[in-house]
């Protein structure tokens, strides 16, 4: 079974992958530091996934060779887990290319990387409520410190589907 | 089931406001750092400031353990001690591998174990360290995309978009990955100019180096008719080029202390993959040399390039083995130019045309590779090499023209 | 529109919205000009929390009302 971590550039999805693989690929503050993608194996119940540091990606419409790169892995892997990785300030964006990818019918789970980032800049986020409403496991991490991967492991079985109906419904009755 | 993204976005509005709060928004130190070193008024002169301490701490470091440590460990220890140490001296062997058995550095002993090693590991070493440590904080504390919206302008004018400049600035560490990070451009065209020229006009790390330690007294002269030929030939290719430059869009992410886990780790995964990748290469080229001409195959091509050598370039037909030893590895061919006989002017010009002659073997494949996704490898390749020899005949002959005017040569 | 102004989006020419709308900038939403570059040179501008620089090409095809009331177009 295959795990990919998708998300905007330089969002912290290679310091993601190190953490759950015990690799050690390069990260960088600029969006565009992994063009290429990266594989690494991580046990999580005694089950064997693959995971794979996909190039960062702003929507399911690839605009430069990276992003083609990005979609092609997803089109590759049959039934995968797609991590989305999001900035923590710049959630909105983020949830943008959840939901893209939520539409495509994949399983989903969602990382809050840079969650220290959102806390200094005053910015709180009720991670709870949001994972009701998405109805995908939402979990704070700081990658680079490591916070939050242990839940974020322990999260990934319950990766799921989301009817995207249901969720219309649902958020416009909030 | 899609969304449009007009409804998408109403979605995703309503969630965060039922989810996120946002707190008053705080100017840090951070934060007015961040917007200074855009502004133009105030990011142009800490732009040059960053170049400036760039060179300063390069010249400081590399120059500590070269001139300090290296130049005397190798030319007062290990030299002398290898010259008496190593049989069969007058032997092709010897020849080969500690070179001249009466050469009092190691630089001009021409070795692979004398001059291989020093250049690799007494030259090379420090200024690989130097430099991937100045690229990796520049990296890590996310001033690389400030720097492309303050040079975007410029850029622009060659058809080139400000972020242009990452590819530029990893390639002064090594052009393979310099070349790999020009996927992040859009167009077909963007990429391919900024792969050639940059395989063309930017000399790595190394050899930079090298150049800053045996020839520092030139190396303003050569990276100025670099960086100008960078110019004249990328508004080339522009007007030349069919295809998009599109504008620039970028996300300007904040300015972070770099730290020291992650620097130190990817230094570390450098400096082991010069040890495992450079290093052989270095001695391969020494090697190689050595026999080509013991074979007489150096001299051969040296007569037979004579014409064009003195002739067009005006620089010594003995700039052949350098140039040879220049498809595996850049920085001992500028060693090894260094020890030849000429003139200022000539080395000068010989530098010049090493560095733009063509791509090291690494830079070749990494182009190669690349190829495939930016139009096709033949497109690539033959384009490249037609936009190669249009430049190495010009650029190289230009300036044997300029010496001429000058009276220098 | 000047630097340190803010504005709210009112529209966004159409090639150039779907390139935009990944990145958060979107009708409706409230902007700031950190910068412009002279020259026409790129601009930068913030939206929500993230900082985001712009051709100038682009960026006079966004539309915004200005604060104190007036309509105009990037970085005028």
């Amino acid at each position: 079974m295959a795990i990919l971590l998708m998300g905007h550039p330089n969002v912290g999805k290679s310091a993601v992958f190190n953490r759950l693989t015990g690799a050690n690929i390069t990260e960088s503050n600029y969006p565009g530091t992994t063009v290429d993608f990266t594989e690494g194996y991580t046990y999580i119940d005694g089950k064997e996934y693959k995971v794979i540091d996909v190039p960062g990606t702003f929507s399911t419409d690839p605009k430069d060779e990276a992003e083609k790169v990005a979609l092609d892995i997803l089109a590759e892997h049959e039934d995968p887990i797609v991590l989305v990785v999001i900035d923590s300030t710049k959630i909105e964006r983020g949830l943008y290319l959840a939901f893209e990818i939520m539409e495509r019918g994949y399983k989903v789970m969602i990382a809050l990387n840079m969650w220290d980032d959102a806390e200094k800049h005053d910015l709180s986020i009720d991670v709870d409520q949001l994972e009701e409403i998405l109805g995908v496991p939402v979990v704070p991490t700081v990658a680079i410190s490591g916070k939050g991967i242990s839940t974020l492991v322990e999260n990934v079985p319950t990766a799921s589907r989301v009817d995207i109906e249901r969720l219309r419904e649902k958020i416009t009755s909030l | 089931m899609k969304l449009d993204p007009e409804e998408r976005w109403r979605l995703i509005d309503r969630v965060a406001r039922e989810t996120v709060e946002y707190g008053a928004e705080r100017s840090t130190i951070g934060s007015v750092l961040a917007e200074l070193t855009v502004k133009p008024l105030t990011g142009i002169p800490f732009a040059f400031a960053v170049l400036y301490g760039f060179w300063g701490f390069f010249d400081a470091f590399a120059g500590f353990f070269t001139d300090g440590f290296f130049v005397p460990l190798f030319d007062d220890h290990w030299l002398p001690w290898i010259q008496e140490a190593f049989p069969l001296k007058g032997s092709w062997l010897y020849y080969v591998l500690v070179g001249d058995p009466e050469a009092v550095n190691s630089f001009e002993a021409l070795g692979m174990l004398t001059s291989g090693f020093f250049v690799a590991i007494g030259v090379v070493l420090p200024a690989i360290v130097a430099f991937y440590l100045v690229i990796t904080i520049l990296e890590d504390s996310g001033y690389m995309p400030r720097l492309a919206v303050l040079v975007d302008t410029v850029l622009h004018k060659i058809g080139l978009h400000g972020f242009a400049v990452v590819p530029m600035i990893l390639s002064l560490g090594c052009n393979v990955p310099g070349v790999a990070s020009t996927r992040t451009l859009e167009t077909k065209k963007q990429r391919f100019m900024i792969m050639i020229l940059l395989s063309v006009f930017i000399p790595c790390g190394a050899q930079l180096g090298v150049m800053l330690s045996l020839i520092p007294e030139y190396f303003g002269y050569i990276m100025i008719y670099l960086v100008t030929g960078f110019f004249v030939f990328g508004w080339v290719l522009n007007k030349l080029l069919p295809g998009r430059s599109p504008e620039i869009i970028t996300d300007v992410p904040p300015l972070r202390t770099p730290t020291i886990a992650n620097v130190s780790r990817k230094l570390w995964v450098k400096v082991k993959g010069f040890f495992t990748n450079a290093i052989p290469f270095v001695l391969l080229g020494v090697g190689l040399v050595n026999l080509l001409y013991l074979g007489g195959v150096i001299s051969w091509i040296a007569n037979s390039l004579e014409p064009l050598f003195t002739g067009w370039f005006g620089i010594p037909k003995e700039t052949v083995a350098p140039l040879i030893a220049g498809f595996l590895r850049k920085d001992l061919a500028v060693a090894q130019l260094s020890a030849i006989d000429m003139s200022g002017f000539q080395l000068i010009t010989s530098v010049v045309i090493i560095s733009i002659y063509f791509p090291c073997i690494a830079t070749f494949s990494m182009i190669i590779k690349e190829g495939r996704k930016s139009g096709g490898v033949i497109r690539v390749l033959g384009g490249g090499l037609l936009t190669l020899v249009t430049v190495v005949f010009l650029w190289g002959g230009l300036l044997h023209l300029i010496g001429i005017l000058l009276g220098v040569t | 529109m000047d630097y340190g102004e803010k504005g709210v989006i009112k529209e966004i020419d159409r090639d150039l919205k779907d390139q935009l709308l990944g990145r958060g900038i979107r009708e409706g939403k409230t902007i700031r000009m950190d910068t412009k570059q002279p020259i026409n040179g790129p601009v930068v501008i913030t939206i929500d929390r993230s900082t985001t620089s712009l051709g100038f090409n682009l960026a006079k095809d966004i539309f915004v009302e200005v604060e104190n009331g007036d309509t105009s177009n990037g970085p005028s």
